[in-house]
């Protein structure tokens, strides 16, 4: 029996006998990748890999979200039209698609036009946010792209946009080849790539892996040549898999699991801070128990945001009270609120409810920031509110049907997340404050003209200092009277083997996988 | 028998209209808005209007299904609501996978299982028996995600003797996708380091999967055989001086193999159907992990299509059952 399983052992490791500091392998619950194509993708796995397959023209670097750097380009300039802002961009000699062909404005150009009309889920940061008209990107030559947007637009947000993957440079001589029927060829890069970027793009089998190999002809060349992604949906499995060496990098490991890895030696945890904020929203509309600005502030004395952080989310979360996360300008670090039942508890009489507030909390069955079960976190909101005499019922549902509620302000008090979609404090302050977004300001029926100002005006300021103090003003005046109480921004700690050096996860979900190298 | 046959696949017509009418129902029942779940908590109105209208969310009930049926008739699965691929393309994708784990499963399933029964039988009550009934038990009664769980941790992390979850060691270049079945591509692409490896990513969740099979299996055929050997012809065979394989293989088994063979034809129907905790423990990329996912995005046409595929393997495994009653008892006919 012994001599069997021997020989069944030496079978199966001929296979082992590769190099393996030349593969990279990075498991997790990719489930939510549907499409690779830059200009369509909007899902958190599809924009991490496409970033390693197409490059765009300015780009951010590291976990600083505040500088731009040249990235397709190597300069730009924005400047004051009559009527628009013009955007300038030189583009650098030199950078190849996987094709081998010479990236030029060309292709640039392409490409903007091809988010406009492919109408992708994430195509409103270029047609609303920056409102980006078809005819509105040239190529003045083979190396110079001007871009005109209104001045109702913010020329930094759309520069911000420029770092995410809807601008990223596609071949436009590729993707015109494999076109069909006037689709741009979208059906062709949902499964083959056609960037500049330190990869391309060799396999994706549906649910099993995707496998990205060095780009030939890039100008950036990855420290590891091959990369892996193994969809492992099980923390148990995938906890497994980092302690048996079959993958370097694990992503969505448990609390336990964590601790079990950060305490030996072959392995390290890395934590990835994220722009998410996890927040309580309540429905100010008349009628309701939360309209009254007074019980508002009593549910701000009444949640344990230290505990909560500490116990609950094992520190895996910054405290935040102000609604633009940390990492973005514009972030504001006061936390006024304590922890303090008995004030929640005069101010709730005050308002008129001596005998205390009864009212439903809604919460997703599902995980929360910071991976942790939201009923779990609404479970340690209502014992803490219950001690100022705010009575939660707790209503735990399917997080679609959680959304729908809020969609339809039905809900009196909800406990939602929110992630910015492009990284600019625009990105919260506007569906935050701005009623007429109908974004969250909108479902929670906080109808504030002055925020909604506030937020307008910021988002236009191009002068830096002067946005920062405007949105000091705003993030104050939401925190004192608004809708919600912030209780964290969740940090995402990853799970990897000893030997990867390198390995970063920005607070935009971006993965410089080409920065990755592996020690034997 | 022609004509037979014609009929039956004829009734799978309906029970194909049944089972996409009885998922059109469903979906009526469930408060949840598709357009929401699919677009998530950023989602605009205008962008969930626009979702609706794409895919025909906007229209009555009854005139959803009618399309949906007249497309079905072109062999269209529609779209998926997730994925935004044709049905047809996804299932293309995940099924070559649920089928090599399900014929691997059936493998070890009829092996143990049958070999089991048969012992146990011969052996009544004495420590054979007993061995294969407790065992039977204790693997039936097992949950599958404890099982998988427990021997993964057992075989491929403590002892390294089998390989970790997956189709495939992702240090090695997988073979081209043909039949997108690993075991059958590696060899198509004579790559004999991949098919070791694919096989051996395979004896897990085969073994898993197979062993509650297995195990009702036993059952099963040890019951059928106690019947058959009590029967006066086995008494003849044996008192005629016929050795003991040739009672079991030649007299007995054959004609306990009927009640069995009913059972084989469910127990593989199940296992094509998709086996979600093994799947989702191997990180094995089958219709039983794409189903959940797309019921829990509430993806209709998705979950319509996988509902229709098993509803077409069930009908023609019956089929087949029905055909195979025939060559092994020739009193049964069909006309």
């Amino acid at each position: 029996m012994r001599r069997g399983l021997l020989a069944l052992a030496m079978l199966f490791s001929l296979a082992w006998a590769q190099d393996r500091t030349q593969v990279l392998v990075y498991g997790g619950d990719w489930t939510d990748l549907i499409t690779l194509d830059p200009q369509v993708v909007y899902e958190f796995t599809g924009v991490m890999i496409a970033d390693n397959l197409y490059e765009t023209l300015v780009r951010f670097e590291g976990n600083d979200l505040a500088t731009l750097r040249p990235g397709l380009a190597e300069s730009w300039k924005v400047e004051r039209g009559t009527t628009d802002w013009i955007l300038t961009f030189k583009l650098r000699k030199g950078s190849r698609f996987s094709t081998g062909r010479e990236v030029t404005a060309k292709d640039v150009v392409f490409s903007f036009e091809r988010a406009l009309a492919l109408k992708g889920p994430g195509s409103f940061l270029f047609t609303e946010i920056s409102q980006l008209k078809p005819g509105a990107t040239k190529a003045l030559d083979p190396y110079t792209v001007e871009v005109r947007i209104p001045k109702t637009a913010s020329p930094q947000s759309f520069l911000s946009i420029l770092t995410f993957t809807i601008g990223g440079g596609v071949d436009s001589e590729e993707a015109q080849k494999n076109a069909k029927g006037g689709d741009f060829g979208k059906d062709f890069l949902t499964n083959n790539s056609a960037g500049s970027g330190p990869y391309r793009l060799v396999r994706w089998d549906r649910g099993n892996q995707v496998i990205l190999e060095a780009n030939p002809y890039a100008r950036v060349k990855p420290k590891v040549p091959r990369v892996v992604l193994r969809y492992i949906q099980e923390p148990a499995v995938l906890r497994t898999a980092l302690e048996s060496g079959e993958i370097d990098i694990a992503e969505g490991l448990t609390p336990e699991g964590l601790r079990a890895i950060a305490a030996n030696p072959r392995f390290k945890v890395v934590r990835a801070e994220t722009l998410r904020l996890q927040y309580l929203g309540m429905n100010v509309k008349p009628g309701s128990p939360f309209a009254n600005p007074k019980v508002r502030e009593a549910v701000r004395f009444a949640v344990n945001q230290d505990e909560l952080i500490q116990g609950l989310l094992q520190g895996n979360a910054t405290k935040i009270q102000t609604f633009i996360p940390k990492g973005l300008l514009g972030y504001n670090p006061a936390t006024p609120y304590k922890y303090d039942p008995a004030r929640a508890k005069k101010l709730l009489a005050e308002a008129g409810y001596p005998q205390g507030l009864e009212f439903e909390l809604l919460t997703s069955t599902g995980i929360c920031g910071g991976g942790v079960p939201c009923p779990d976190v609404a479970a340690k909101l209502q014992a803490d509110m219950a001690k100022a005499g705010l009575k939660a019922k707790i209503r735990a549902i399917a997080n679609a049907e959680v959304l729908a509620t809020y969609r339809a302000q039905n809900h009196q008090m909800v406990l939602a997340g929110w992630s910015p979609d492009f990284p600019d404090p625009d990105g919260n302050a506007t569906p935050w404050a701005d009623y007429a977004a109908r974004s969250l300001a909108w479902r929670n029926g906080y109808n504030d003209e002055v925020a909604a100002k506030l937020a307008r005006q910021a988002a236009l300021e191009a002068d830096p200092e002067k946005r920062k103090a405007l949105y000091k003003v705003l993030t104050e005046k939401v925190l004192r009277e608004g809708p919600y109480v912030v209780l964290y921004q969740p940090a995402q700690p990853i799970g990897l083997s000893a030997k990867v050096e390198g390995f970063l996860k920005n607070p935009m979900m971006s993965v410089p996988l080409w920065q990755v190298s592996k020690q034997p | 028998m022609g004509a037979y046959i014609l009929r039956r696949l004829f009734m799978v017509l309906f029970v194909g209209v049944g089972i996409t009418f009885i998922t059109f129902l469903i979906a009526q029942v469930i408060p949840i808005d598709p357009a929401a779940a699919a677009l998530g908590e950023n989602a605009r109105e205008e962008q969930i209007q626009e979702f609706r209208q794409r895919y025909g969310l906007d229209k009555p009930i009854l005139v959803q299904y009618a399309l949906y049926l007249q497309r079905l008739l072109q062999l269209d699965l529609g779209r998926s609501l997730r994925t935004g691929r044709p049905v047809a393309e996804d299932l293309k994708e995940f099924f070559p996978a649920t089928l090599e784990l399900a014929l691997a499963a059936f493998l070890v399933a009829v092996l143990l299982g049958l070999a089991a029964g048969v012992w146990a039988a011969l052996r009544q009550n004495r420590l054979p028996d007993l061995l294969v009934r407790l065992m039977a038990l204790l693997l039936g009664s097992t949950p599958v995600f404890f099982l998988a769980i427990l021997l993964l941790d057992l075989l491929h992390r403590r002892l390294g003797l089998l390989p970790g979850p997956g189709r495939l060691d992702p240090f090695l270049i997988p073979p081209p996708p043909v039949t997108g079945l690993t075991t059958l591509d590696a060899l198509l692409a004579r790559d004999w380091g991949a098919f070791q490896d694919a096989l051996a990513h395979l004896l897990l969740p085969a073994f898993v999967l197979g062993s509650a099979s297995a195990a009702l299996l036993a059952r099963m055929t040890r019951a059928a055989m106690l019947e058959v050997l009590s029967q006066d012809y086995v008494r003849t065979a044996w008192a005629k001086g016929l050795s003991e394989r040739q009672v079991v293989l030649r007299h007995a088994l054959k004609n306990a193999a009927l009640p069995v063979l009913t059972l084989l034809g469910s127990l593989m129907g199940g296992l094509l159907s998709g086996a979600v905790l093994t799947e989702t423990i191997f990180s094995w990329p089958g219709l039983g992990r794409y189903v959940t996912q797309s019921a829990t995005s509430l993806d209709f046409p998705a979950v319509m299509g996988v509902t229709l595929l098993v509803g077409l393997v069930y009908s023609f495994l019956n089929l087949l059952v029905d055909l195979l009653y025939a060559l092994l008892d020739p009193r049964i006919r069909y006309a």
